[in-house]
């Protein structure tokens, strides 16, 4: 299951889609993570986070598909694995390691998941993500939130801030299912940028809940 | 990482924080945001009638830097005029705070945020009927 990596990438069709394997010089496809001939692991080559972890390239992520993707793959490249390898193949394991554990980090988060998903879609959109936004809804929604978690005193009134950002969240990602699945990036985009205010106030919330417990 | 004394100083003293009647004619409000870091700041300018910013408040949610810079740019936006006020550039402070690389996008939130006070205060006196007002919105487009 775990070689279903070869979706179809759509990005890498125009590249050159076979390469030659460092160690046997036989020919390898490039998204091959060991090579056919000699059975030798292949150097960690670029790719989104989706098609690391042989996902569909997709908002929606059942998280028990995602952690059996990730051990799966891990296992098979944990530097464990190559302890007693060339010197080579231990580099090779190493990244290949870290890239799966990016890919698991940013797609276990639903805020995360739907930036990078943005970006697999349109690779420019990397570069926006500082930029300041002028969304009067959103930032007068995010300055109420704020400004009620600054005055919340009690626990209870710090719960209650946590069940609006809770609930904002889930309706966010109720919509980035939608606006994803409709292929409506300005939406997604739009949404995504929200979710990030919204995780930051949830995080901010619980923080200030545990502190009150102590 | 070790933040520049000015920063420290405005973070731990801010100055101007607070809200400004939002209502008010002579009141113009700038509200921008950074998702990247989630980061939200309010900058409100009182404007005398013959176009001198006499007051701005701030409220920042955000980190240090953001808090410092939005400070720092009430200070210096008292006693300009309008077109004085937009002339301000996040280079400036930034380089008055010394921010480092990744605390940039802080002090070019707070550009925005006095542009954004500034373009809701003229929004208010553009169309609006009355001599005054008029004659305001003539000097401000020609300024453009």
């Amino acid at each position: 299951m775990n070689d279903s990596q070869s979706s179809d990438g759509s990005a890498s069709a125009r590249e050159a889609t076979e390469t030659a394997c460092w160690s046997c010089d036989g020919t390898v496809d490039v998204r091959a993570l060991f090579c056919h001939t000699c059975g030798k692991i292949q150097p960690c080559r670029p790719t989104d986070h989706f098609t690391r972890l042989g996902l569909k390239p997709q908002f929606e992520l059942d998280p028990d598909e995602l952690e059996r993707q990730y051990i799966g793959f891990q296992r098979r490249f944990h530097p464990d694995r190559f302890a007693t390898a060339p010197a080579t193949e231990k580099t090779h394991s190493l990244q290949h390691a870290t890239a799966l554990n990016e890919a698991y980090a940013v797609l276990g988060s639903s805020q995360s998941r739907a930036l990078h998903l943005l970006e697999v879609h349109n690779p420019e959109l990397k570069n926006d993500a500082s930029t300041t936004i002028d969304d009067p809804e959103l930032l007068i929604l995010v300055m109420e939130m704020r400004e009620a978690l600054a005055s919340a005193e009690t626990a209870g009134q710090i719960a209650e801030v946590i069940d609006a950002a809770t609930e904002a969240i889930e309706e966010c990602q109720s919509g980035l299912t939608k606006a994803f699945a409709a292929d409506e990036l300005d939406l997604a985009q739009s949404l995504a940028a929200r979710l990030s205010y919204l995780d930051k106030i949830s995080d901010e919330a619980r923080l200030k809940a545990r502190s009150h417990l102590n | 990482m070790a933040y520049n004394e000015r920063v420290v100083d405005h973070y731990e003293n801010p100055r101007n924080v607070g809200s400004l009647d939002k209502s008010d004619e002579g009141v113009g409000t700038g509200l921008v945001g950074a998702p990247a870091c989630g980061d939200v700041m309010k900058l409100q300018i009182q404007v005398s009638p013959d176009g001198i910013i006499e007051d701005a408040k701030f409220k920042t949610f955000g980190c240090g830097s953001a808090i410092a810079s939005s400070s720092l740019v009430t200070e210096w936006v008292k006693g300009k005029t309008l077109d004085e006020a937009i002339e301000i550039k996040n280079t400036h402070i930034a380089e008055h705070l010394a921010l480092p690389p990744v605390k940039i996008h802080c002090s070019v939130l707070a550009e925005d945020a006095i542009k954004a006070a500034v373009a809701d205060y003229r929004a208010k006196h553009v169309g609006v009927s009355g001599d005054a007002n008029a004659e305001h919105a003539e000097t401000v487009d020609a300024a453009e």
